[in-house]
Parts: C-alpha cells; sequence; structure tokens
C-alpha cells in the first residue's frame, strides 16, 4: 500500500486503533506522571481528548477531506482534557489544516510528511516557551524522521513502523532533556502516549495486532511516587508490625497528618504512606500500637531544588542603585504607574503636585536628597515646574539630571526607559529619546474665553491640546477627545494610553470611534486621577 | 513598593515581596502550553511581571494574571493547566498560601 485512504470510514479505522492502542496503556502513562505536570492522569486526560475526536469522526456529516479534516480539529479542540490533550489538540489541528487542503485519494509518505510538519509547527507555536523532553520533542522527532524518509516514496506501512521506532527512541531521551524527568527516572507522560498513538495506527495498517499493554515498569523509581503533587514536604512509608492491628482507625489517626495516604495490609502488618510535614507524628501513631520497621522519609522538595534555585535566581537582589528618580506627579493612580514603573528598576521619590499646584525648589531638592542613589533624575512632568527641577539640580549633593518631560504620559514614557544601574547622564539620553517616540495630548476644560491657533475657546466648555497646542473646543466631550486622537494618530502608531482624570470621563463614545477607525491601535486606559485634566493621552 | 507578604517562622518573619510572587508567577506562566504571551498594562516592555498583579494579606496570596492564548485551544482548559501550575509553584518556592489565582485570557492570537 502507497498510501492511506484519506475518507471518513477509513481514518474511522485509524482513530479507533489510535484509541485502542492508547487506551491499552492508559494506566501505565497514568502512573509517569511527575511534576512539574500537575496533570494528574496525562493517560485518561489524552484517552478522553482522542476518544472526542473518534466521536467526531463517527458523528460527522462532513462530504469533503476538508469538511472531515474540520470536523476532526473541532472534536480535538472540544475534548481537549488537560496539558496534554490541548498540545494533542494543537498537534491535530496542524495536521488536519494541512491534510483539509486536498482531496487526493491517497494520503501518502509525502502528504504525511507535511502533515506532520503541520502538527509539529501548530504545537510549537502556541507556546511563548516550549519545554523540551515533553510531547513537543516527540511530535518534531516524528516530523523529521518522515521528512527524511518521504524522498523514497516509501511504503505509507513501511514509514508508520519507521515512526513507531523514531517515537519511541525521541521518548527515550526524553529524560535526557527535562532533569526532573531523569531525576524520578521515567519518560515523558504525553509523549508515551503519543507514541502509543501512532503505534496504532501503524498496526492497523499494516495489519499486525496492537501490542500488548506493557506492565507497569516495576523499576520506577521510588522518586516518581515522591514526586507526586503535594503540599507536604516529607513522603513518609513504614510497616507496622502487631497483633489485632485496626486498618480504619489507623487511617483515621494518619489522614489528620497528611495527604496522599495509603494504609494496606493485614491485623498483624500494616503499610502506611503518607506525604506529611511531620513524620514524627506520622511514626508515633505506628509505634503506639506496634512496632515500625522500613522506615522511609523522604524530602520531596529536595528532588527538584535545582529548578527552584534556577527560578529563585531569577528574583534578583536589590543591587545598589546608581542613580533614582523624583517624578512630580499628581493622581493616585498616575503615583501608582510611576512607582510600578520604577519597582525592580531603581528607587523613586514622588513629590505631589502639577499644573496648578508647583512644588517649590526647596521640595524637590529635599526629595533628592532623600534618594537613595549616588545620582538622580528630575522629571518636572510639568512645564511649569521645570525651572524649579532645574535650580534644585544645580543646589543638590550630588549629581542630577533634568529631564523635561512636560506631561504625566511623557514622564511615563521616560520612566519605561530607566534602569537604575546605569548613572544619571546615561538615563537622560535614554529618557529624552522615549519623550521624543511618543506624542501626547490633554483634554480639559476652558478656563477663560481665548482664540488659540484660529481655533475659539469659550470658557467652560472643553479644550483639547495635543503636544501642548490647542486643536480643539467646543461643548461635546467626544468629538474634542476624538479630534486630540486624531492629530496623535496622524503618525502610524500602535499604542494608544489614556488616563483617565480626578473627575472621570465617559470614554465608550471616543473608544468606539478608534476602534472603528484605527483597528490596529490597541488602546490601554488607565485610572490616572489628575485634577484639572478629564483625559491625558500618549500615542507611541 | 508594597508590603511584602509575612511567613512566621520560630526567628522571625520571612517576608517575600509581591514583585519576587509576580517573577515567579511569570516564569511559570510562560512555560504553560498555549501561552503565547502576557497582557496587560500596554506600555510596560515585556518585563518579567507585565500582566501580573499580587494581592491579598494575611489569609493568603492572591495573583491575577493576564494572559495572551494560541487561537484554536480549548480556553477552559489552558486555563484550568494555568491556575495549578501558578499555584503550585508559588506555594512550594514561597511556601504563602495562595487564595485564588485569577485567569484573564485578555486575547488570543493566531502565531505564525
Amino acid at each position: 500500500m502507497t498510501g492511506l485512504n484519506g475518507d471518513r470510514e477509513a481514518v474511522e479505522r485509524l482513530v479507533d486503533a489510535a484509541l485502542a492502542s492508547l487506551e491499552a496503556n492508559r494506566a501505565r502513562i497514568d502512573d509517569l506522571n511527575v511534576y512539574p505536570v500537575p496533570d494528574g492522569d496525562t493517560g485518561t486526560n489524552l484517552t478522553m481528548t482522542v476518544r472526542a475526536v473518534a466521536d467526531a469522526v463517527d458523528h460527522t456529516s462532513a462530504a469533503s477531506r476538508h469538511s472531515l479534516a474540520r470536523d476532526v480539529a473541532r472534536g480535538a479542540l472540544m475534548g481537549a482534557r488537560g496539558n496534554s490533550g490541548v498540545i494533542f489538540s494543537q498537534i491535530v489541528r496542524g495536521a488536519a489544516d494541512v491534510l483539509g487542503e486536498t482531496n487526493e485519494p491517497l494520503i501518502d509518505a509525502d502528504a504525511t510528511a507535511r502533515a506532520l510538519r503541520g502538527a509539529s509547527d501548530a504545537a510549537y507555536r502556541a507556546v511563548r516557551r516550549p519545554v523540551e523532553g515533553t510531547m513537543l520533542s516527540v511530535i518534531r522527532e516524528l516530523a523529521e524522521e518522515a521528512e527524511a524518509r518521504a524522498p523514497g516514496h516509501p511504503p505509507i506501512g513501511e514509514l508508520l513502523l519507521d515512526l513507531v521506532r523514531r517515537g519511541e527512541d525521541a521518548l527515550a531521551r526524553t529524560p535526557e532533556q527535562l532533569q526532573v524527568l531523569k531525576d524520578a527516572g521515567v519518560v515523558d507522560a504525553g509523549g508515551a502516549g503519543l507514541v502509543e498513538l501512532v503505534r496504532g495506527v501503524a498496526a492497523a495498517v499494516t495489519g499486525e495486532p496492537i501490542p500488548e499493554p506493557q506492565p507497569i515498569e516495576e523499576h520506577l523509581s521510588h522518586d516518581a511516587i515522591h514526586q507526586e503533587l503535594s503540599k507536604f514536604r516529607y513522603c513518609t512509608v513504614f510497616l507496622i508490625e502487631g497483633e489485632d492491628l485496626d486498618r480504619d482507625a489507623l487511617e483515621g489517626e494518619l489522614e489528620k497528618l497528611g495527604d496522599s495516604l495509603l494504609v494496606v495490609g493485614d491485623p498483624s502488618a500494616i503499610k502506611v504512606h503518607v506525604h506529611t510535614d511531620d513524620p514524627g507524628a506520622a511514626l508515633s501513631v505506628g509505634t503506639k500500637v506496634g512496632t515500625i520497621d522500613r522506615i522511609e522519609i523522604a524530602n520531596m522538595h529536595e528532588q527538584t531544588q535545582q529548578r527552584e534555585e534556577r527560578l529563585l535566581s531569577l528574583v534578583p537582589d536589590a543591587a545598589p542603585a546608581k542613580s533614582g528618580v523624583v517624578a512630580v506627579v499628581a493622581g493616585e493612580g498616575n503615583r501608582k504607574l510611576f512607582e510600578s514603573l520604577a519597582a525592580q528598576v531603581g528607587p523613586i521619590s514622588i513629590v505631589e503636585g502639577g499644573q496648578t499646584m508647583n512644588p517649590s525648589t526647596a521640595d524637590l531638592l529635599r526629595a533628592v536628597q532623600s534618594i537613595d542613589a549616588d545620582e538622580a533624575i528630575i522629571l518636572p512632568n510639568n512645564s511649569n515646574i521645570v525651572l524649579a527641577a532645574e535650580h534644585a539640580a544645580a543646589n543638590a549633593d550630588r549629581t542630577v539630571e533634568v529631564v523635561p518631560a512636560t506631561s504625566i504620559p511623557a514622564g511615563l514614557a521616560a520612566m519605561v526607559a530607566y534602569d537604575g544601574s546605569r548613572t544619571a547622564a546615561e538615563n537622560a539620553k535614554e529618557m529624552r529619546e522615549a519623550i521624543e517616540a511618543i506624542a501626547t495630548g490633554e483634554v480639559t476644560i476652558a478656563s477663560r474665553d481665548v482664540q488659540m491657533n484660529g481655533i475659539p475657546i469659550t470658557k467652560g466648555e472643553w479644550l483639547g491640546l495635543a503636544e501642548g497646542d490647542p486643536v480643539a473646543g467646543g461643548p461635546d466631550f467626544d468629538d474634542v477627545t476624538y479630534a486630540v486622537v486624531e492629530r496623535l494618530l496622524s503618525e502610524p502608531r500602535d499604542l494608544l494610553t489614556l488616563l483617565v482624570g480626578r473627575d472621570g470621563a465617559e470614554l465608550q463614545g471616543v473608544l468606539d470611534r478608534i476602534a472603528k477607525a484605527h483597528p490596529d491601535v490597541e488602546v490601554d486606559v488607565q485610572e490616572g486621577g489628575q485634577p484639572h485634566y478629564h483625559l491625558l493621552l500618549s500615542a507611541e | 513598593v508594597e508590603a511584602g507578604h509575612a511567613l512566621p517562622s520560630p526567628l522571625g518573619r520571612i517576608t517575600i515581596s509581591s514583585e519576587a510572587i509576580a517573577r515567579i508567577v511569570g516564569e511559570t506562566a510562560r512555560e504553560c502550553y498555549g501561552v503565547v504571551g502576557m497582557a496587560g498594562r500596554k506600555w510596560l516592555p515585556d518585563r518579567a511581571t507585565r500582566g501580573i498583579e499580587i494581592g491579598g494579606n494575611g489569609d493568603g496570596v492572591t495573583i491575577d494574571l493576564h494572559v495572551v492564548v494560541e487561537y484554536g485551544l480549548n480556553l477552559a482548559e489552558v486555563a484550568s493547566t494555568i491556575r495549578n501550575r501558578v499555584s503550585y509553584e508559588v506555594e512550594r518556592l514561597t511556601g504563602l498560601s495562595v487564595r485564588a489565582v485569577e485567569v484573564h485570557i485578555d486575547d488570543v492570537r493566531r502565531s505564525g
């Protein structure tokens, strides 16, 4: 046979064979589970997912390959159970997308290779950081094997048997790729399921019987048990010997101490397995009723310590900062935004103030001297405060750079570029560039009648400014705001940030207009809480 | 900066900052199958803690994460995996108890 028949009945037979092969190995695969996948039962989850695919094939009314492929992919998506099921559904989708494109009656080696490549690529692109030593590495190697064989146009049965061998080989190498598998002495459970599925398909095509399920391997490392998901630290195992031991009473005592409890045996000898934080208490339960023997206590958390250390090492110690920031900010929300941008990056001191409340040079100087860093950067965030900031810089006991941000959004853009491990001068350069790269705007209420840039502004009406210049005035908030937005988006921009003022603003109308006219621009609305300006805007 | 989360110990309290917890959450979430990105405050660069909010005090940590998931995946299952793994890793690495993990799928994206 050179190819697989791709019609519904043939697909149904293949799926059923794959499912039978997986079902036969379900318990064995369940037992392969180890942390870090708290996916209690990979074999079961995967089996249920494949069953959903089989149901979809059974019930489809698809008349073409294309619609059959779509129904299969949909069945996998809807039926996906657990992490392994989700990965499998993506594998199915990738393969179905490729196979659904053609109506060639036979699926040959070449089409199989393309389908597996599609499956592998789809599986990989659905995760930010693919982890090797999982189902992903197995499907990738299957694709590579098929691609290597396809040019020789092997009969499909032969190709499938090669795929089973390559899958087994890839699976056997998963412990070398993922330390946690090696520690537990097991192979990846999801990968094992995938190999069984291919084995089932190969058996159906070649007419070979599906191999008997392999017994659970006795040499399965004891560590594998210890790595079950548990919030308790010690896996405690011991034997109690005595007379008339009451299994139920022991169980009742022990279950107060932890979880994963197993109490098995007869009245003369009972084996106990419990995960607990207090192994001593568990042992005492035994010594009260008999003698204890064959005690094993394992620290389950120790085995994963390496990974733990790696993760914790990602949390940096606060290195002494070379430079810190003094920012003049109005509004509780805006204060939090500045603080969150400085978090883990360097020290910040916020001075309350803005348009109507200008801090003095002395206020700024005090903030500069309070910064726990050799140098400082001042973000005045308002044109009226730049001069005071420069005076403070000239009189400070340390090197101070003023980055002349003249609005809150400009200051926030500058903060994104700030890094406390750099000097003030280095930061100032980066922060100025960040401000150059954005456009800012404001919406407020005019405080007097005035004619600006040829636009008549009436006291008490809305006034919109872009880059400091009035661009619109009038009684309608939406119209004025949208005029500012249009001006900010006159250059191509990706992101519009809106900071809502203390007095609030009804944004829905404006947001609808932006979504319609600029569907590609992302809009981020934040509670700024500033007085005076109902809305502050920036586009980048 | 927010106050830390306290862990009692015989020789005094241990405090773990929200930033530290957020880092662990971020690292873990990025390894979860289906997660193609973190959402959240858009003007933040893609720092480790983007899209993650840590809250709660005393009676357990609460975690909110905003993620972008690959189009065409079963969102409920992806979210459930994220919730389990994040809760497990935070409890295991910090010893703090996790009261709630709220997974917000802010967007889906069709990659490639």
